[in-house]
């Protein structure tokens, strides 16, 4: 009788995840958990680490049948191998974009690819640490600060550095109002911080309405590999520009995106099991996507500066850090760097132009690369 | 695989990314500066189109 209740206990045990359970797992919880944390307590991109941190902790309790082929969770990541969610994302952020300040101040588009050095010095960096080369793009393009698109770049160079790419180009962009403004305040004088923007014209609808038909045809025509984000966000941007269409553009931007952020959360969590991310190459990868923050940084105040070397009327150098994408992060940070020197000075709307510029620069930068490395 | 998969290959490849992408994102900002020129074409009446939206 005894013995008998013993095996069935052994049996049951076996059905459970106990005997399977490590430290790494524990370590993962704990990560999990303190994305929870910071979501809630330091309202770091709650919309994101909620749902990841979640997973990540449920992910990795051993016998979870989530994440596993038909487990829910499963089915949320193949949303995102396949690679429907990120231009979801796309289109969602388009229709609650006002493209307006970049079609009004175009000289400052060259800001969206001067701010994406950091892409590039990341990429050699994690060729020389040993990465294959489509795993230094991907880890490259953590520097686009952009986070669809390192994604989309991810899934198709090297899918398997996904949750790592993902949580370091997100957590990174939560961070830029920490890492941008002491780059920025190096590489810039108090003079040059003071520097005030001339007014922008205004921007008429006939453009408004005709600028993501343009940009879509641009980008399929030139940019194949990335055309389907920035397709979708012109799609987007169409359904809110051309004011017949407020029910579509309000469910793209509101309860599509929301569906949309739970399913991508959900997906990206699920990923972070202890066996795979807890590795050397997760530290590394952490280190790249910083250094590449810093430099994307760097690269568009200097390129702010070397534009400056030629134009009548100099631009606020602070503007070239918006060129790095994380729309409207960085904006923001060059708005309060320039804030905090002259408290008359606003620069929101004029680094919303650099800074939607560089979610094309990330995207054209994308483009080549992925043609450069013949993966379609 | 059109690039080696090496350093060499990593800095041939982000140095032709690099420029390329100045090149391509100058082009649509030449681009963006003939937008203005589409005003010569009409104005949209932004009333009316509200009218008939859904």
């Amino acid at each position: 009788m005894i013995e008998q209740t013993l095996s069935f206990m052994q049996a049951l045990l076996d059905q459970t995840g106990i005997e399977h359970f490590w430290w790494g797992n524990l370590v993962m919880i704990a990560i999990g958990a303190t994305m929870i944390y910071l979501a809630i307590s330091k309202h770091y991109e709650p919309l994101l680490l909620i749902g990841i941190g979640f997973s990540c902790i449920i992910s990795n309790v051993p016998g979870s049948d989530l994440i596993l082929p038909g487990g829910l969770f499963n089915y949320a990541y193949q949303g995102v191998a396949l690679l429907i969610i990120p231009p979801l994302i796309f289109f969602g952020v388009g229709a609650m974009t006002d493209f307006g300040p970049m079609i009004a101040n175009p000289k400052l588009v060259v800001l969206g690819a001067a701010a994406h050095l950091g892409i590039f010095v990341a990429l050699i960096g994690a060729k020389a640490l040993g990465f294959t080369i489509n795993e230094a793009g991907a880890i490259g393009i953590i520097g686009g600060a952009d986070g669809p698109m390192a994604i989309f770049v991810t899934m198709k160079l090297a899918p398997h550095l996904l949750p790592q790419i993902s949580v370091a180009a997100y957590s990174y962009m939560a961070l830029m109002p920490l890492i941008q403004p002491p780059v920025m305040k190096l590489l810039t004088s108090k003079q040059e911080r003071l520097i005030v923007m001339k007014q922008n014209r205004q921007v008429s609808r006939l453009e408004r309405i005709i600028f993501p038909v343009v940009i879509g045809v641009i980008v399929n025509l030139f940019f194949p590999p990335v055309a389907p984000l920035i397709t979708m966000l012109m799609l987007g941007n169409l359904f809110k520009e051309v004011l017949v269409t407020d029910r579509l553009a309000k469910t793209a931007a509101n309860g599509l995106m929301n569906v949309i952020i739970i399913i991508l959360t959900v997906a990206i969590g699920s990923t972070m099991a202890a066996d795979k991310f807890l590795t050397v190459k997760t530290v590394e990868i952490v280190a790249l996507g910083l250094v590449a923050f810093v430099f994307g940084t760097a690269s568009g105040v200097l390129g702010a500066k070397i534009m400056n070397l030629f134009l009548k009327d100099k631009i606020n150098p602070l503007l070239g850090s918006a060129g790095i994408a994380s729309v409207p992060i960085a904006a923001r940070v060059a708005h309060m760097v320039a804030l905090r020197e002259n408290k008359e000075n606003y620069l929101i709307y004029h680094a919303m132009g650099p800074n939607l510029a560089g979610v094309f620069g990330t995207a054209i930068s994308g483009g080549i690369m992925l043609a450069l490395l013949g993966v379609k | 695989m059109i690039v080696p998969d090496s350093v060499d290959g990593a800095l041939i490849l982000s140095i032709i990314d690099f420029f390329l992408s100045i090149v391509m994102i100058s082009g649509i900002g030449f681009i963006l500066s003939l937008f203005p020129l589409f005003n010569r074409l009409g104005r949209v009446d932004e009333e009316k189109i509200k009218k008939g939206g859904h």
